[in-house]
């Protein structure tokens, strides 16, 4: 039962983070019909970045601080490159066939990894000095590392700030406005473009914050791109156009991971961990292939 | 196809089917031979590396183009059933043990050659089953799927350990015997992809205008309607998932020739990608676009490699990053051509005949 309860949060935690991923790209598929096949990479850039500025800045200030300043600034970025992405590649590709529009975001993941890993070591780099303490917390009988516990504390705390924004604000609005019916959205004055380069510039800030987490966790390298990859799983577990389905989707893939990881690998060892969100995806979808809060699509000829 | 030069006129279904409609295709396919016979005795024999690579390429390739071209069924899975069919017929030459007589005849390879291909396609068909209920980015997610449960899990922690030989196995040379021929150099490797990429572009172009390729096109245009006209688009799709991986493991059981080795390592997900995106660049739909892909891809690739390795004495730096910069160029390439040449290379193709057809009168 401990092994169980422990597997459980820390795959909550690591879930928050795949959650917040996956909010971004539902946000994208959402708002603009794009099934962002990039989404690995950009969790890659804006971690990266946030370790440039993170190095940058720690000699100028306090350690936590730098680090707050570095997410911010990577937000930033983050946002200045949806946009431009959107702007220069997607913008063009409205109302293009899936399949196009799909291998654009692949030929762009190509570009962005080959280009990150022009500009920076693609060898394993850590956020050093570290940020968070190595000394694990003991709650009951659960070790939870401190590295988790904040960052499943930042991606609530994102997640939170997005889903708001989504709910309250004038532009969330407009972008659930669009999302519904695009036509009657344009027809009431909101304008299309700025939801896309809305959705992206969001897309873009969530993976970075997700990505630069992650490269908290385990050192940074191409291996948290492939992590990054694994919110296309959690997004199909939600089903494609349901927020709320992408959190839980993520959640529920950081658990599950975690439980098959604990208690199969004796069993089958290797890679059951980076695998088995995949083989659970295709099994479900056998049984449910609109996801548990998607929308089944009524087809005409 | 493109306008029938001046006075000849098509009545039946038939002939507008037919391959050797007029003497000048004749002529053009006859010196196209000649010219894959000679292709060794005419250049230098780093091209023939080139060009078994982009046989390769070709072979992959067609797979990937008869799905998402011709049946609709976007796959990113492809480098998986590829590995499949070189890790089987990699093992069943080293593992089997091969009567005398079979060996004598050199007939093990050609076999394993095919039991490649069966158990690729069978795989690939495993794989394939979602789509009788799943479309679109779904099939995708599936698609992704096998390429992750079969080459970094299965294949990786799996099957690469069996006999102990560490990551890889290697075929000891004089193994790969295809008849009377042991194939042990580049020019041997040459001609058995050049008769691979033909036989097997043949086989293709047939299917494609019988009754199975009438169904797999109506499935892409338009399943629902293809389902109500009677087609059991169950059935084709997972027909056209099985002779794509069976495609694709001939092209796996190739390669494992040229390389003298299978590791893992050659069928990430990068390829499964880098195949679809070949097909983009060369034109989805067209069987003439895979191959045109193939060719730009490979030779865009060497040409890099060739102007930047001469860079390397001077800046240490292009090295280490030569893969990356081929990647980037190859995700710039993909976007380039979607953007501004969504029909792909073999359009191009297609209007440049078209003008030789009709000059000097061109209207």
């Amino acid at each position: 039962m401990d092994l169980f309860l422990q597997l459980f949060t820390t795959g909550i935690m690591l879930g928050s983070i795949y959650a917040l991923v996956a909010l971004g790209w539902t946000l994208i598929y959402k708002c603009s019909g794009v099934l962002n096949l990039a989404m690995g990479e950009l969790t890659l850039i804006g971690a990266y970045v946030c370790l440039t500025l993170y190095r940058w800045l720690n000699p100028h200030m306090a350690l936590n601080l730098a680090f707050i300043m570095a997410i911010l600034f990577t937000l930033v970025i983050g946002a200045i490159l949806g946009l431009l992405t959107e702007h220069a590649f997607l913008r063009k590709m409205i109302g293009e066939p899936v399949l196009s529009v799909i291998m654009v975001t692949v030929g762009l993941s190509f570009f962005f990894k080959g280009t990150i890993f022009i500009i920076w070591n693609p060898d394993t780099q850590i956020f050093t000095p570290r940020i968070f303490p190595l000394k694990p917390l003991l709650i009951g009988n659960v070790v939870i590392g401190q590295v988790y516990l904040w960052s499943f504390i930042a991606a609530i705390i994102l997640l939170v700030v997005f889903v708001s924004f989504f709910k309250y604000t004038r532009w969330g609005l407009s972008m659930q406005a669009t999302a519904d019916d695009e036509m009657a959205a344009l027809s009431l004055g909101v304008s299309a473009k700025f939801v896309y380069a809305l959705a992206w510039a969001i897309a873009f800030m969530a993976a970075g914050v997700g990505g630069t987490l992650l490269g908290n966790i385990n050192g940074l390298n191409y291996s948290v791109g492939l992590l990054g990859l694994l919110v296309l799983p959690a997004v199909v577990l939600g089903g494609l156009n349901s927020v709320p389905g992408a959190i839980a989707g993520g959640l529920i893939i950081g658990v599950l991971q975690n439980l098959t990881g604990g208690y199969l690998d004796r069993f089958f060892p290797g890679g059951v961990k980076e695998v088995a969100p995949f083989a659970i995806m295709v099994i479900f979808l056998l049984f449910k292939p609109y996801g548990i809060w998607g929308w089944e699509r009524i087809e005409r000829v | 196809m493109g306008y029938l030069p001046c006075g000849i006129y098509h009545e039946y279904y038939k002939q507008d089917h037919a391959w050797w409609q007029t003497r000048f295709v004749y002529v053009k396919m006859v010196l196209l031979v000649l010219v894959l016979i000679l292709f060794p005795y005419l250049v230098s024999p780093m091209w023939l590396s080139v060009a078994y690579t982009i046989s390769y390429y070709i072979l992959a390739c067609m797979g990937v183009q008869l799905l998402i071209g011709y049946c609709g069924q976007i796959t990113l899975g492809h480098a998986a059933f590829v590995a499949v069919g070189a890790y089987t017929s990699a093992m069943m030459v080293l593992f089997i043990p091969w009567p005398k007589l079979i060996v004598d005849w050199g007939l093990a390879y050609p076999i394993s050659m095919i039991a490649a291909g069966i158990a690729a396609g069978m795989w690939s068909v495993l794989f394939g089953l979602p789509s009788a209920r799943v479309k679109g980015f779904y099939l995708i997610m599936t698609t992704m799927a096998a390429q992750w449960i079969t080459v970094p899990f299965i294949i990786t922690q799996y099957v690469s350990r069996i006999g102990g030989r560490g990551h890889y196995f290697s075929l000891p040379p004089g193994t790969v015997k295809l008849g009377p021929w042991v194939i042990d150099s580049d020019v041997k490797v040459y001609y058995l992809s050049a008769a691979l990429v033909v036989l097997l572009t043949l086989v293709m172009a047939n299917l494609l205008r019988s009754k199975v390729g009438r169904a797999w096109i109506a499935i892409r245009d338009n399943d629902i309607a293809a389902e109500t006209l009677g087609v059991n688009i169950v059935w084709y799709k997972l027909v056209a998932f099985f002779v794509a991986g069976f495609f694709a493991g001939i092209a796996g059981s190739f390669y494992v020739t040229a390389l003298y080795f299978v590791s893992p390592e050659h069928y990430e997900w990068f390829f499964s990608l880098m195949w679809v995106g070949v097909i983009l660049i060369g034109g989805v739909g067209s069987l003439h676009g895979t191959i045109f892909g193939s060719m730009f891809v490979v030779l865009v690739f060497k040409f890099l490699e060739m102007t930047i390795i001469p860079m390397t004495d001077m800046f240490p730096w292009f090295a280490m990053k030569l893969i990356y910069i081929k990647e980037s160029a190859f995700g710039l390439a993909v976007v380039l051509f979607l953007l501004y040449e969504p029909n792909g290379l073999s359009y191009r193709y297609w209007q440049l005949k078209n003008y030789f057809n009709l000059w000097p009168f061109s209207y």
